[in-house]
């Protein structure tokens, strides 16, 4: 065993999971399935492997080919090292006509101050142009898209991802394409989603003005590359890493193309670029690292990892080694504090997300939480945690927003944290302490699960209204019947249910409510700075899920996506997983009618709120998105009813007091009136609005850009459309 | 004579099909209700099952007293749902829309089992 696995060794073995995992470190080094941990020992759960089909590679064994996609030499490993100082960076103070960073600005506002457009004369929007990114399934392909991207203006330039990573620039008034850089992601590389939340712009600290490459566009890959071009011409920075591109592969060991992959701009602070990444859920526990790493902006040199496991090594690991793999990831957007110097990382689960017992202390830290991380060494100053011992994949989605929290002796620098469950955490920047009360409530502890309790407390923000509903009862079942009806409240009594935070399950299924889509999920929410409002949309979707034992995953032929019998469909990041390493696997759905479709629950599945941050009192709230694209069996009722969907992407609050959000699976922009919140506009997209609009003005006219790029497990239409509207002229 | 009775018209033809439909929509509420209610939920379902699949036998037989007991079980399913979910319009909707349009059906089928029954008896008064 090597130096770098003894070190993660005497890391894992912490005082609770001693004995359970004293086993699983070999396990871990050799991979071999038969060493997981004892504990569960239900006769058919671990102990041999049923069919040798199933056992997965060795962590150390080389990466296939694909996954370091570029064939970038990797070269010795680096050792720490300080970024390039920086100069001022435009997302810091954006110019009044601009949306230069995926959140708007360093703060992750999503506010815009123009106010061209007010909910007067929002109601004459109409499409100023339609510009297709060409990025979408082609025929025969399973669609795995959700393009989830918001566009960045910066002066003369609208900038954007496709959802395969193409980055194009495009003339703000009229769509024209005016460069496009062609990535080249393969299909293969797709984890979960092809999504590419954003680009960033960086200017450069040591290339002179008016020189290639002083102002560039920066995206992290599917594939696990970071990008820099020029923001003029598009052409790839030759002083940036290796001829523009870093491998992001380097030191995670064994994986397969489509295990790692980057959906979510990397901010820049103080000169670093801090890079997370999403690791496949549900594949298996030894899953490649989830760990959080710097580079230099300018030349693209490694900085410094943060490794759970490896607190104390922030270089790259030695040859042959790795990075600690199964560590809880960050596939969320991060924030950047330059101020601070710090980056604050909203964290998901370790590997293997139902299942806890193999986590190290370490993990348990830090899962599903923000750690505030230095950005000059990557150690930690501050964690927060939102959920102790996650196994009901409440990793934290949303890009927490910087706010000057109005405090008795004047404003307080703060972070306003939304979460998967509905509880908006707001935390002290400085020390990671809630500024308002948080409670330790005590949480259900039945579960048929040997060897993996639960925490006995979960923590909930009780100073700020609740973006959820009441626990499930019987008779909140739904249906078009009394027949489908009955079926959900047969569903429902036939799991195990006490209310948020059930613990899983092996005998029978239980419901996780609120969902893992949230709450809040990735869209994030809006601020705006001078009234004090907080705008959020949300999710009423609970899951029905069910862990079972190995032997009934081989039977369903669960399979992590690096067993060289995976065949794809066989397990998906969102629902039926393997979960291999670990005595089960998970079978995740909707809590729904499987016949119809239909949600069990009634309506609503989605809302929006508006929040005085100054009272924490709710100014408005109410179901977002209609019936008319959603019904049974997935046939449209065209009902103009506002039902409340399920949504996924974040509103936008502009200074001409309007509310931009889309999101919802009625395939609409809405428009809000920021004070009301009543609907003064919408308009049907070509395809699914799961994304995160934006507004900007260019040549005196403000526009507002959507993303219509659909989402496969919303169920939405697929396009490549970015739709972008604005006044009519002379108006 | 206890037993089922011969459609001849159109409408005692559509009316031993709606008597079927209650048959069949009767009986997973029944079945799913059974276990419900074992499972320590809601009575409502097993009871309304076996009020509606004995309305469509009762129908079959030609018995207007079918007809009387569906309507009865929906009438009485009024103040259930407002019970379980007030005036709440989506949770009213599984519990009442359904079970509403079948009732116009079978208020339809009153005045042919009317005619039906009127029939068997006088048919008895002469055996």
């Amino acid at each position: 065993m090597s130096r770098t696995d003894l070190s993660a060794a005497t890391a894992l073995c912490g005082l609770v999971l001693l004995s359970a995992v004293a086993g699983s470190v070999p396990a871990h080094a050799q991979s071999a399935y038969k060493e997981a941990p004892p504990g569960p020992g239900d006769a058919d759960a671990p102990g041999k492997p049923s069919d040798n089909r199933f056992a997965g590679p060795s962590p150390f064994a080389p990466q296939a080919p694909g996954v370091n996609a570029a064939n970038i030499p990797d070269g010795p490993p680096a050792e720490p090292s300080e970024a390039t100082p920086a100069v001022e960076q435009v997302s810091s103070h954006p110019a009044h006509d601009d949306w230069p960073a995926y959140g708007r600005d360093t703060d992750a506002t999503r506010f815009s101050p123009l106010e061209q457009i007010t909910p007067e004369n929002v109601g004459r929007l109409s499409r100023a142009f339609v510009y297709h990114t060409g990025s979408k399934p082609a025929p025969g392909q399973v669609n795995k898209w959700a393009a989830e991207t918001t566009p960045i203006k910066v002066g003369d330039g609208l900038y954007m991802c496709s959802a395969m990573n193409d980055i194009v620039k495009l003339d703000p008034a009229t769509g024209k394409e005016v460069w496009r850089h062609d990535a080249g992601v393969k299909y293969a590389s797709i984890p979960y989603t092809a999504a590419c939340k954003g680009v960033v712009y960086y200017t450069s600290s040591s290339v002179p003005e008016g020189q290639p490459c002083h102002n560039r566009i920066l995206e992290g890959t599917l594939d696990m590359r970071l990008i820099e071009v020029d923001a003029d011409t598009g052409k790839l920075c030759e002083g940036f890493g290796y001829h523009g591109q870093v491998n992001l592969m380097k030191g995670m060991g064994e994986s397969v193309p489509g295990f790692v992959s980057m959906t979510a701009p990397p901010p820049i602070v103080n000169g670093a670029i801090v890079v997370n990444h999403e690791v496949l859920d549900g594949q298996r526990r030894w899953a490649p690292s989830g760990l959080i790493r710097g580079y230099d902006a300018e030349t693209g040199k490694f900085l410094w990892a943060w490794d759970v496991n490896r607190p104390d090594q922030h270089g790259e690991p030695a040859e042959g080694q790795h990075y600690s793999r199964g560590t809880p990831n960050s596939w969320a957007t991060m924030t950047g504090d330059n101020g601070l110097g710090l980056v604050y990382v909203p964290t998901g689960n370790s590997a293997a997300d139902y299942y806890s017992a193999m986590r190290s202390p370490e993990e348990n830290k830090v899962s599903s939480a923000i750690v505030a991380l230095d950005v000059k060494t990557g150690s930690p100053r501050w964690v927060f945690q939102t959920v102790h011992k996650d196994v009901w994949d409440y990793d934290i989605g949303s890009q927490p927003t910087m706010i000057d929290f109005p405090g008795q002796d004047g404003p307080v620098p703060a972070l306003v944290v939304p979460t998967k469950r509905g509880q908006t955490f707001v935390l002290d920047r400085r020390d990671g302490k809630p500024l308002l009360p948080v409670e330790e409530r005590p949480a259900p502890l039945d579960t048929d699960v040997k060897g993996d309790p639960r925490s006995p407390t979960q923590p909930w923000s009780v100073g700020m209204p609740r973006l959820g509903l009441p626990d499930l009862k019987e008779s909140d079942m739904w249906g078009m019947s009394p027949i489908d009806q009955l079926f959900c409240r047969l569903k429902f009594r036939r799991a195990k249910y006490e209310g948020e935070f059930t613990a899983p399950s092996v005998e029978r299924p239980w419901i996780e409510y609120p969902g893992y889509n949230g709450g809040s999920d990735w869209g994030s929410m809006a601020y705006d700075p001078r009234t004090g409002v907080l705008i959020a949309n949300w999710n009423v979707t609970p899951m029905y899920d069910q862990l079972v034992t190995r032997k009934k995953a081989d039977a369903l032929g669960l399979m992590p996506l690096d067993d060289p019998n995976f065949k794809p469909g066989g397990g998906g990041a969102e629902g039926n997983g393997a979960m291999a390493d670990t005595p089960y696997g998970i079978v995740v759905s909707p809590f729904w009618n499987q016949y119809t479709h239909m949600m069990c629950n009634k309506p609503p599945y989605g809302m929006i709120t508006a929040i005085d941050m100054h009272t924490r009192k709710v100014l408005w709230q109410h179901p977002l998105g209609s019936a008319r694209a959603n019904g049974p069996w997935g046939v449209p009722t065209y009902l103009p009813l506002t039902i409340g969907t399920p949504n996924n992407g974040g509103p936008v609050v502009t200074a001409g007091g309007v509310v931009f959000v889309a999101a919802t699976t009625d395939n609409m922009l809405h428009a809000f009136d920021a004070k009301s919140g009543k609907e003064v506009w919408n308009d049907v997209l070509p395809g699914g609005g799961q994304a995160t609009p934006m507004t900007y003005e260019y040549k005196g006219k403000q526009y507002v850009a959507i993303m219509a790029g659909g989402h496969h497990f919303m169920m939405t239409p697929v396009s490549d459309a970015l739709v972008v509207y604005a006044l009519p002229d002379g108006k | 004579m206890a037993g089922l009775y011969r459609p001849r018209r159109a409408s005692e033809w559509a009316t031993c099909a709606v008597a079927f439909l209650l048959i069949v929509l009767g009986l997973p509420l029944l079945i799913m209700g059974a276990e419900l209610a074992l499972l320590g939920g809601s009575l409502y379902y097993v009871v309304a099952g076996a009020a509606i699949i004995a309305g469509g036998v009762l129908m079959l037989m030609g018995s207007v007293a079918g007809a009387l007991l569906y309507l009865l079980a929906w009438l009485l399913t009024w103040p259930w749902a407002l019970w379980e979910v007030g005036f709440d319009g989506w949770g009213l909707l599984p519990r009442l829309l359904g079970p509403t349009l079948i009732a116009v059906l079978v208020v339809f089928t009153i005045p042919v089992l009317r005619r039906i029954q009127k029939t068997s008896l006088a048919q008895k008064g002469i055996a």
